[in-house]
């Protein structure tokens, strides 16, 4: 090549030395690839000129019962179905408008339209005040008396728990624990069950690497940006992959809808309070006690063979925060005859929220349910 | 010369450069005195070659179409994902596990006495200017939750004793 310019190849290569048919099927999708472009340009300028705050958690809602930082909304269907559903996501973290993300993708929308009474508990924001807050607090005297308002409002005797990644786990301890209220189903949605089999953060948080008192009495609270620090060090290509899906798919409006509703939630991350991670990272990550069968709670053993009402389990093929095979652990523990468990594509949120979730996840759990509802 | 040709000129000048780049990178890094000689394009070069060979060979067969841009974000994709994984298996280690409790362990060494020194320069401002700490704001907040917890207690009491009550 010697002497040659770098432009005079560009130049080849763009018209070539000799003239190339091109197809009409290939000049159109040029074209249409250069709308494309220049859409992502249009989109891009919009969103960095005049960013516009995405409305989520659009479904009507009443709240019912509060109590401290914790409420309980109640999303009212037609109620095809008598029995509510009583859905306990996960405590910290995260806020729960995912599960209510967008009109047409919203896993509350879902339930509502299928005909269930969908009961929300919101654990809320907590504050230095509730350092002294443990998982036991939540599990003896928030969920019984959420699952009491939601029978009271409903006016049903029977109810479904459905827990969602670590609202799992406490929900099945509270079910296990309180045979006085009727839980008709337990539905556990990537809620980790066995710690021995829950990937890097059990590594990371395993007692001779992490000491959690100390953690605890030096920060008191955890601080949402320690949490943040801790989800994004367990994916950290994560930022990367999601900015070049984003850059991809910029010329669609819809796409940029979901992606600024979604970005808002993912970087939204909740405080843990003290003595609650102190439990959560001791006896479960640590200890395994549920799985074990060692935990105790209100002065009341954990047996999760006590559970014995219909029991459905959800895993993600693609979980790293709760590994399929630590979730599945459910269904060998309960003492449930009737029980099913599924793996569907997709990670810890895509299974429950996105395009993916409105075909694979969301039908299965409501299909699950209307018979036994 | 026909337009293949022209494209595989392209990229062999292209994928020459990308090597000429890294290797100063690379000779830049190791003109550390001591220091060995490490090469930080390892990992993603075969990946890089592996890509430029499969774009240079659709680009050869055929006038350029938009589904260059597709195989593009494929490779990127896959980059990543290897990437993702390879660092999932680093940070997957005991030792991994081990350096980063080591540091959280050396963080939360430096961070006590810095946050308890915070805390109580904050604390001594708040009161020379006759403001209730953060402490003091706290226990009140505290003292309310459970004044909420016993007026519940008093209410499931009651509720309690009304039903029996209507039992009888």
């Amino acid at each position: 090549m010697g002497q040659e310019r770098f432009a005079d190849i560009v130049e080849r290569f763009t018209h070539g030395s000799e003239a190339i048919p091109v197809s009409p099927e290939v000049s159109k999708r040029w074209q249409e690839e250069i709308e494309r472009a220049r859409l992502r340009m249009k989109n891009f300028a919009r969103m960095m000129a005049d960013p516009v705050e995405p409305k989520t958690g659009q479904t009507p809602r009443q709240e019912i019962y509060k109590k401290n930082k914790s409420r309980l909304y109640r999303y009212e269907s037609a109620r095809t179905y008598r029995t509510p559903v009583l859905f306990v996501p996960n405590l910290g973290i995260s806020r729960p408008y995912i599960f209510d993300l967008l009109p047409g993708a919203s896993f509350i929308e879902h339930m509502t339209r299928q005909g269930f009474d969908f009961y929300l508990l919101d654990w809320g924001v907590f504050g230095p005040e509730d350092n002294g807050l443990t998982l036991e607090d939540c599990v003896t005297r928030i969920l019984p008396r959420m699952a009491s308002k939601t029978l009271e409002s409903s006016g049903a005797s029977e109810l479904t728990v459905l827990g969602y990644c670590m609202g799992a786990p406490l929900s099945a301890c509270f079910v296990a624990t309180h045979p006085e209220i009727a839980v008709r189903n337990f539905v556990n949605m990537a809620g980790p069950i066995d710690f021995a089999k829950v990937g890097l953060f059990g590594v990371w948080l395993d007692k001779r690497f992490f000491n959690v008192d100390r953690f605890v009495d030096v920060l008191g609270a955890v601080p949402a940006d320690m949490v943040r620090a801790g989800f994004k060090l367990l994916k950290p290509t994560m930022d990367l992959s999601t900015n070049l899906n984003l850059w991809w798919n910029l010329w669609n409006d819809r796409y940029v809808e979901g992606f600024s509703a979604l970005n808002k939630w993912a970087n939204e991350y909740v405080a843990f309070p003290a003595e609650f991670f102190r439990q959560w990272v001791g006896d479960f990550y640590q200890q395994n006690k549920l799985y074990r069968g060692e935990l105790r709670m209100g002065g009341r053993p954990v047996h999760l063979s006590r559970i014995t009402c219909p029991v459905f389990v959800v895993g993600a093929k693609e979980d790293y925060i709760a590994p399929p095979e630590s979730v599945k652990a459910l269904l060998g523990a309960v003492g449930s005859g009737d029980k099913e468990y599924v793996e569907l594509p997709g990670g810890h949120i895509s299974l429950i929220a996105g395009r993916g979730a409105a075909v694979h996840c969301w039908p299965r759990v409501s299909r699950w349910l209307a018979p036994r509802s | 010369m026909d337009s293949s040709a022209a494209t595989q000129q392209l990229f062999d000048l292209w994928k020459r450069q990308i090597e000429e780049g890294t290797k100063a990178w690379a000779r830049m890094i190791g003109e550390v005195p001591g220091a060995a000689a490490v090469d930080p394009t390892a990992f993603w070069r075969p990946l890089m070659d592996q890509g430029i060979t499969a774009w240079s060979r659709m680009l050869s067969q055929g006038p350029a179409s938009p589904e260059l841009l597709t195989q593009w974000k494929q490779f990127l994709d896959q980059w990543i994902e290897a990437w993702s994984k390879a660092l999932g298996q680093a940070m997957g280690t005991e030792a991994f596990a081990q350096a980063l409790g080591k540091y959280l362990d050396q963080w939360l060494v430096t961070q006590g006495p810095a946050r308890k020194a915070g805390e109580q320069a904050m604390e001594s401002i708040l009161q020379s200017l006759g403001l209730p700490s953060r402490a003091q704001v706290t226990d009140v907040a505290r003292q309310l939750v459970e004044l909420e917890e016993r007026v519940e207690r008093l209410e499931d009491g009651i509720a309690a004793l009304l039903k029996r009550a209507d039992g009888k």
